[in-house]
């Protein structure tokens, strides 16, 4: 995170912003959500209709259990809707697919594998077209924007929970998806890392003009407010819906430390809370 | 440093205990079983020409020693081609699982010395008979341990390989077969200890050459220094292969790295 870089994106970053937010990117139609149990069906979403804009950055949000991480799995593909559909980039979802990255909650790295070779794996797999020269490349490329570089030899398990989750980044920014999926991406860690991971991966969507989709599940209300352009409330499951979508207006780029002041951010908080500590109380 | 010279130590305590019982055993029986200070005058006359070679039945130990090691690992390599991919069909999918697991839950405990006619039916040579039963009874602790490792891949590691698209050969090479590694080698370790202790039988069934060959002839000949000799050094190669493939296990475990 140089400075120079950061002044480079207050220059075109809001525009850019505008011209790509036409496209739609992820299109959720009636889209229900039934497991089969021993104990019978249970239905964790139901009748979900979303859409969201290319280039748009989306969290959802909502209590332990209440179907969010279903919610984003069916826009991967890891799960099937059992009505309705997904259409992500023009085309039904049918099955994972390399136009959507995905970040996983607990990084998902092969432990086998050093930080380069977890990620040239999934650049190999993809790619496939590509010569050997070029898939070295972009990963060596997507290690330095995630300033990992230097540690590319190293198995995961000897990196921190922060260093860890960059990796996680940087193969789901390797395979260049339109749609970028991040599921709790960062639960686990500390206050601190939290933070600067929020800028970098600010920072990376910046590096690739805002063209990239992102949809978030989170849990932590400042978190969704700072990176997002939407909130998506979600009701407790089962059968969950969505309570209400929240616009963020907040002008990009975003600071840390001033927006907590920011009289929107407050006003967008108060609201969030209300709505997911409304539904708590009445639960209880 | 000061651990491995702490271990060294135990090591060699355990050792004089084994010799001081052996010792104690011999002036109970009034040296009908000979003493460890004969059994080693006994060792050295062996090891003074280990490899001599007076015809068929007439052999020195080493080679003795080395053509059981060669069959051990011939029928140890031809179970673990059979017991790896086995167990990986066993541990992948349901249907392998329910198909083959009776199978081997009722092969398993069949003795070796059972099969030693079926190995001789099938090869008309009791050396062959040898390796067939090292073979088919050892494979059983890798096929058992393999499916036990392929079979409890995390969902993590499986969503890494749905997510970005592997190729059936990336997922075998790059998840399935890494993760069950540390898995499928403890069963070899299993399957060679097995092997090992299974080649004596064999051999005193088969005759002709072999460490276990040695001990039957050593009987008929009523050397029992050459029996304790025997023994001893079938111990000592079945520690040496054990701690083998301990490091070798270690060596693939990425866990803990």
């Amino acid at each position: 995170m140089t400075t120079e870089n950061s002044v480079k994106f207050v220059d075109s970053a809001n525009d850019f912003h505008k011209i790509n937010s036409i496209e739609t990117a992820v299109d959720i139609k009636d889209v229900t959500v039934s497991f089969k149990g021993s104990k019978g069906t249970f239905t964790a979403i139901k009748d979900i209709n979303l859409e969201i804009k290319k280039g748009e950055i989306v969290a959802l949000i909502g209590h332990s259990g209440c179907g969010k991480s279903t919610l984003m799995n069916t826009i991967s593909g890891m799960v099937a809707p059992s009505q309705g559909e997904v259409i992500a980039n023009g085309s039904v979802v049918k099955g994972p697919g390399p136009d959507r990255g995905i970040v996983f909650q607990n990084y998902s790295l092969l432990p086998w594998l050093t930080v380069y070779k977890n990620i040239y794996e999934a650049v190999d797999s993809v790619f496939k077209d590509k010569t050997s020269v070029e898939k070295h490349e972009l990963v060596e490329e997507n290690l330095k924007m995630v300033n990992l570089i230097q540690h590319k030899d190293k198995l995961p398990g000897q990196l921190s929970g922060g260093m860890k989750q960059r990796v996680a980044i940087a193969r789901a920014f390797a395979i260049n998806p339109k749609i970028l999926l991040l599921d709790e991406p960062f639960g686990a860690l500390d206050a601190l890392t939290k933070s600067s991971m929020h800028i970098e991966l600010l920072k990376l969507w910046n590096l690739d003009n805002r063209n990239k989709t992102i949809v978030m599940v989170t849990h932590d209300v400042e978190e969704a407010i700072f990176l997002s352009d939407k909130v998506v409330v979600m009701n407790n499951g089962p059968a969950a819906t969505i309570k209400k979508i929240v616009d963020v207006n907040l002008p990009r780029p975003r600071n840390k430390k001033d927006i907590t002041h920011d009289p929107e951010y407050i006003r967008i908080h108060d609201e969030l809370l209300t709505l997911l500590f409304d539904k708590f109380s009445i639960e209880d | 440093m000061k651990n491995s010279a702490k271990n060294l130590a135990y090591f060699l305590g355990s050792m004089a205990i084994l010799i001081g019982l052996w010792e104690l055993i011999s002036i109970i029986t009034k040296a009908e079983i000979p003493s460890p200070l004969s059994t080693w005058t006994v060792f050295k006359e062996l090891m003074t020409e280990p490899f001599y070679d007076r015809g068929p039945n007439d052999k020195g130990i080493g080679n003795n020693l080395l053509s059981s090691i060669g069959r051990v690992f011939t029928g140890f390599a031809l179970g673990s081609i059979v017991a790896i991919p086995m167990g990986m069909l066993m541990g992948s999918t349901k249907i392998g699982m329910k198909l083959l697991n009776p199978i081997v839950q009722i092969l398993k405990p069949v003795s070796p010395l059972a099969w030693f006619p079926l190995g001789l039916l099938a090869f008309k040579d009791s050396g062959g008979a040898t390796i067939f039963i090292i073979a088919i009874t050892s494979l059983w602790p890798t096929v058992i341990n393999t499916a036990f490792g392929v079979s409890s891949i995390p969902q993590d590691h499986k969503n890494v390989g749905k997510a970005f698209g592997f190729s059936t050969w990336k997922y075998l090479t790059k998840i399935v077969i890494p993760y069950a590694l540390p898995h499928i080698f403890t069963g070899l370790r299993l399957s060679i200890g097995i092997a090992w202790v299974v080649i004596v039988a064999g051999e005193m069934l088969s005759g002709g050459v072999g460490i276990g060959f040695f001990v039957w002839d050593s009987w008929n000949g009523l050397s029992l220094e050459k029996i304790l000799v025997a023994i001893l050094i079938i111990g000592g190669v079945g520690l040496i292969l054990d701690k083998g493939f301990n490091a070798l296990q270690n060596a693939f475990s990425w866990e803990g790295k």
